[in-house]
């Protein structure tokens, strides 16, 4: 049951990883475009540039919850990983319990204010030419979508945590 | 109130080391700390609410976008084997040279600099591709390992890397708060492109430091580093060399060169990169859409992981500034005796003990901000500064027992390496480091000299 859970959560971060993940491509090849259209046409779209900015914060934001779930948040491991999987698990459910979950919930709560005044303000680029409207609150959007992804996949982490925490270990079965 | 500034970063070192992700224990804890805060009075919780302001800073900070470009780039050339054949070229370039092995892990340690971000990823590449080679052509486990530890860090400081992006966004930032607290209102300002340019020589001169060790110790012991060529047929002809080795150097040195030159910015020359590597891996059959996705989400994985790090930090920063613990280091800075070169020395020690704990990217983001603006207010010069503590955390990395990539070689080298070996072979490139850091101290020029000529500074 936890482990249906983590791994229904596990194929969503998955998928929301590998669809962001494409963004880079797209920013590369935006990027590069600016360049030609600026040195070979002398002509540039502002918005075309700030759609490059977009989506890095798209790519960083959206896909941190598969970085999670693929464990490549950069750990201080020089003790972690001398310990067993019991003591793994347990770092890793306290870890989420103290650290990400709080960390994520006041994310979430207090970026509330700034996107809903985004919305109601029909935000549009400050630069004439820059991206429309919706695209600025949309961006910033995701300052809660981030934290509540996040936090999806750190509740799969915890599930898998407390199930190997749950399980007789080594020691006690040999008992 | 600065004492539980003091105890917040305590905690934070402390907590990192159970093994819990960075991002999430620096925010945590400061969360944890403002919390507590905030219950006994002693916090005020609105220094909180500039949060997402901040973090949307992030989202739309123009500099850092050059970022996940340079990782693409490097994660390319290392993907699509552009790497790899590099280094076995070079190899049979110097193929009846005694240490021409170790020489040739050097350069494409030095190559491999777009993507260097972290110490773990670099010496783990470098280990995974060299290591393998430098023992089965005789080479000593020492000298393999430390020629390869110390090579997997250098990339750090050559420009473009990502760590001098990252340090010099953080120091624009300090260098004017720096100028505004010397009542200077139209401050200069100091931008990647300056670190970059800065630290091209002083990156340039371990390398050929490097060099010459390798070539010193071959003629001495040339039983620990024999030639890579027994038989002649191993040799590279001109034709293959050419068509290996120069696609890509040309590559990073164009990227580098538009920046120096000034026709680029460090973002468009990245996105450029980038998409240079592609078409090199696709000319070379080397790309596929398979390895192409696996390239984007390797490059997404990479960036979140930076810019989490970065997220946590000013979670960190903030809370750490709220309980005056900014106000608490300058004060011990501005009393050390010696002025600037007192307070200078200090900042290099703690940052070196740090490396043992704090990767490159959570000391950009967490120490430099603090103590930065001090010490340039000091009047120390920001482009040297950056050098400094680049060089000096490169040091850090591979000094025994604690330093990081240490540790990260020792997990992908096979079991008969000794722990010692790696030790002992690396202890040669400290010394290389230590002298290296010695002179920059002693010839600031070394870092401010082309930056001046450049961009007249």
């Amino acid at each position: 049951m936890r482990q249906a859970a983590a791994s229904t959560i596990d194929r969503f971060s998955r998928l929301l990883g590998h669809v962001t993940a494409w963004l880079t491509l797209a920013m590369l090849v935006v990027t590069a475009s600016v360049v030609v259209l600026r040195y070979a046409f002398d002509t540039g779209f502002i918005w075309l540039q700030e759609s490059v900015t977009w989506m890095h914060a798209a790519v960083f934001m959206l896909g941190a919850a598969y970085t999670l779930q693929m464990d490549e948040h950069v750990r201080v491991d020089v003790f972690y990983r001398r310990f067993g999987p019991r003591r793994r698990a347990l770092v890793d459910l306290t870890g989420v319990i103290l650290f990400l979950l709080p960390m994520t919930a006041f994310l979430a709560g207090s970026s509330w204010d700034f996107i809903a005044a985004s919305w109601s303000l029909k935000e549009a680029s400050r630069e004439s030419g820059g991206l429309p409207y919706p695209m600025i609150p949309l961006l910033k959007s995701i300052l809660l979508v981030m934290p509540l992804t996040l936090a999806l996949q750190g509740l799969a982490i915890a599930l898998r945590a407390t199930a190997v925490l749950g399980h007789p270990g080594p020691r006690a079965a040999a008992r | 109130m600065e004492w539980l500034a003091g105890l917040l970063f305590l905690s934070v070192i402390v907590l990192l080391l159970a093994g819990f992700p960075v991002a999430f224990t620096l925010g945590g804890t400061a969360l944890i700390f403002a919390g507590l805060g905030v219950t006994a009075g002693v916090f005020n919780e609105a220094l909180l609410t500039g949060l997402p302001n901040r973090i949307f800073g992030i989202m739309s900070n123009a500099t850092l976008l050059a970022v996940p470009l340079f990782v693409f780039m490097g994660v390319t050339l290392e993907r699509a084997r552009i790497a790899e054949q590099l280094l076995d070229t070079l190899s049979r370039l110097f193929g009846n040279l005694g240490g021409g092995l170790g020489i040739s892990v050097t350069l494409v340690g030095m190559l491999l600099a777009a993507s260097t971000g972290i110490v773990g990823a670099t010496v783990v590449t470098m280990g995974l591709l060299s290591l393998p080679t430098m023992l089965k052509r005789g080479y000593s486990p020492s000298v393999a390992a430390g020629t390869i530890c110390a090579s997997g860090t250098l990339g750090q400081i050559i420009p473009p890397s990502i760590i001098l992006v990252m340090l010099g966004d953080v120091m624009t930032s300090a260098y004017q708060q720096a100028q505004l607290a010397m009542g200077i209102f139209s401050p200069q300002t100091v931008a990647v492109g300056d670190l970059f340019a800065g630290a091209l020589l002083p990156g340039l001169l371990l390398v050929v430091l490097y060099m010459l060790y390798i070539l010193a110790a071959a003629i001495i012991r040339p039983e620990a580093m024999p030639p890579y060529c027994r038989k002649s047929g191993e040799r590279v002809s001109y034709a293959e060399f050419l068509e290996a080795a120069l696609p890509p150097l040309a590559l990073v040195f164009a990227v580098l060169g538009s920046i120096l030159a000034g026709l680029a910015t460090p973002t468009e020359a990245a996105g450029v990169g980038g998409m240079g590597a592609l078409l090199l891996a696709l000319v070379r059959g080397e790309l596929d859409l398979a390895r192409l996705r696996d390239i984007t989400r390797a490059t997404l994985r990479i960036s979140s992981m930076v810019f989490l790090i970065l997220i946590g930090a000013s979670l960190f920063s903030l809370v750490f500034r709220g309980y005056g613990g900014d106000d608490a280091v300058h004060a011990v800075l501005e009393g050390l005796p010696g002025g600037a070169f007192g307070a200078m020395l200090a900042v290099m020690i703690a940052m070196f003990l740090l490396g043992f704990v704090l990767d490159f990217i959570e000391i950009i983001f967490v120490v430099v901000p603090i103590v930065g603006p001090v010490l340039l207010a000091m009047g120390l010069d920001p482009v040297w500064l950056g050098v400094m503590i680049a060089v000096n955390l490169q040091t850090s990395f591979l000094t025994p027992p604690f330093g990081f990539a240490l540790f990260y070689l020792r997990g992908v080298a096979p079991a008969t390496l000794p722990t010692e070996a790696i030790y002992r072979g690396v202890l040669p490139f400290v010394g290389i480091q230590l002298l290296a850091l010695v002179l920059l101290a002693l010839l600031p020029q070394l870092a401010t000299w082309l930056p001046g000529a450049i961009y007249g500074r």
